[in-house]
């Protein structure tokens, strides 16, 4: 088993491979996938083309189709989350954070699968997606780290069936990153989503911060999502096919 | 295993479905007078598990069973259909077995979200104990996931200890 580890997007990624021929070169083709999507996309390069949309240098209308189309798609996020995930700051700049690195890890993962890789795990800054299973054949396990604690795992789940992906949000480690174009609700210091892909994961777990309670209780009736809450006080609370999950993982049963 | 966390997702479902059995006893409740109870107005204020609100009901039973019509001196038997009870996940119905005065079964019917779509109920995030969850720690984990750390952050991380043992 190898652990391939790059910088990228102000973050780190972490992909677990077993070594296999070609392991190197899917290594480089999946950095430069988060390359490409961070040389588009990053609103920390002044010369990115979502910074010089934003300047003014560049106008939307004349902007690449894939910047237009992920902002079309952050778009339908926002009105399908009612408003609690946003690609808005509140200074009107489109910032495409909350999509882009989803985005990157998708592309890596096609590209994994393309080249034939079926067994991997991926984390990029503590949003993980797996495929397959690890060497000995069972499943890909997460930990999601205490927000109180950051040296203590809060729980850990096997990544297994379709629910390939788990992201978490909170305010923990880069502050409020968080725009919504609704209040904001203070009731959650972390939210875990457990999903198929990394996208719908990704953005509810941001729009659960977000929008709180209300969000959570309409979010996984529409979404096959399982979801872990960390609330203020240190409670937890779990959707049932979290709750299953972590009742499985039994000392013996790894 | 996985017969396991089937039965383990289908007891959660039922413990969601304690709001909409309150609800089942007061339509229960309500039909001692006879099928004609369907005309009553139950009040439910049932205790609610996790932070689930008690529904504000108005639970007016109809009854389907023949039996539920025998003399109010014995005991009831049969099948009650409460009416729509609103929750905060939408409206639920409940069927309700009785077998001499006992509810032997609580069923769902349906339940409609507020844009009247169907869906399912067993996705409700209910508390759970950290004790529940610290079991799980002595499991290897393969990653570890986090809200968003910088590139520093990592440099201290967890997933940086995994990542230097190569597991």
């Amino acid at each position: 088993m190898g652990s391939h580890v790059f910088e990228t997007m102000g973050t780190v990624v972490s992909l677990a491979i077993a070594d296999a021929p070609g392991v190197a070169d899917a290594v480089t083709a999946v950095t430069r996938h988060f390359s490409a999507f961070d040389e588009r996309f990053s609103l920390y390069a002044v010369d990115s083309e979502l910074s010089r949309v934003a300047s003014g240098q560049l106008a939307l209308t004349a902007s690449s189709d894939e910047l237009r189309s992920t902002y079309a798609s952050a778009l339908r996020w926002r009105d399908d989350t009612g408003g609690a995930f946003t690609p808005h700051r509140p200074d009107g700049v489109i910032d495409l954070n909350g999509t882009v690195k989803a985005l990157a890890m998708q592309a890596a993962a096609d590209e994994l699968l393309d080249r034939g890789f079926s067994d991997w795990c991926l984390n990029a800054g503590g949003d993980v997606l797996c495929a397959g299973n690890q060497p000995d054949g069972s499943p890909w396990r997460v930990g999601v780290v205490d927000p109180a604690d950051r040296n203590a795992l809060l729980f850990s789940i096997p990544v297994d069936g379709s629910r390939h992906a788990v992201a978490t949000s909170g305010s923990a480690e880069r502050g409020d990153h968080i725009w919504t174009a609704t209040a904001i609700d203070r009731s959650y210091l972390q939210v875990t989503v457990v999903a198929d892909d990394i996208e719908t994961a990704d953005v509810l777990a941001t729009a659960i911060i977000a929008g709180g309670p209300d969000a959570l209780a309409s979010f996984v009736e529409r979404w096959s999502i399982d979801v872990l809450t960390v609330a203020r006080d240190g409670s937890l609370a779990a959707t049932p096919g979290l709750s299953a999950a972590l009742e499985r993982l039994e000392p013996g049963i790894s | 295993m996985r017969t396991r966390a089937t039965l383990s997702g289908i007891f959660a479902s039922v413990a969601i479905l304690v709001v909409g059995w309150q609800a089942g006893t007061a339509a229960v409740t309500a039909a001692t007078g006879g099928p004609t109870a369907s005309t009553s107005t139950g009040s439910s204020s049932g205790t609610s598990t996790g932070t689930a609100p008690a529904p504000a009901a108005s639970a007016a039973p109809t009854t389907t069973a023949p039996a539920a019509a025998a003399p109010a001196t014995t005991a009831k038997s049969g099948t009650f259909t409460g009416s729509d009870v609103s929750t905060p996940f939408g409206n639920v119905q409940v069927k309700v077995v009785v077998a001499n005065g006992k509810i032997t079964n609580v069923t769902p019917l349906h339940l409609t979200d507020n844009g009247g779509r169907s869906v399912q109920i067993s996705n409700y995030a209910a508390p759970i104990l950290r004790s529940e969850v610290l079991s799980s720690q002595s499991s290897q984990v393969s990653s570890v996931g986090g809200a968003t750390y910088t590139s520093d952050a990592y440099l201290t991380s967890l997933q940086s200890a995994l990542d230097q043992a190569g597991i």
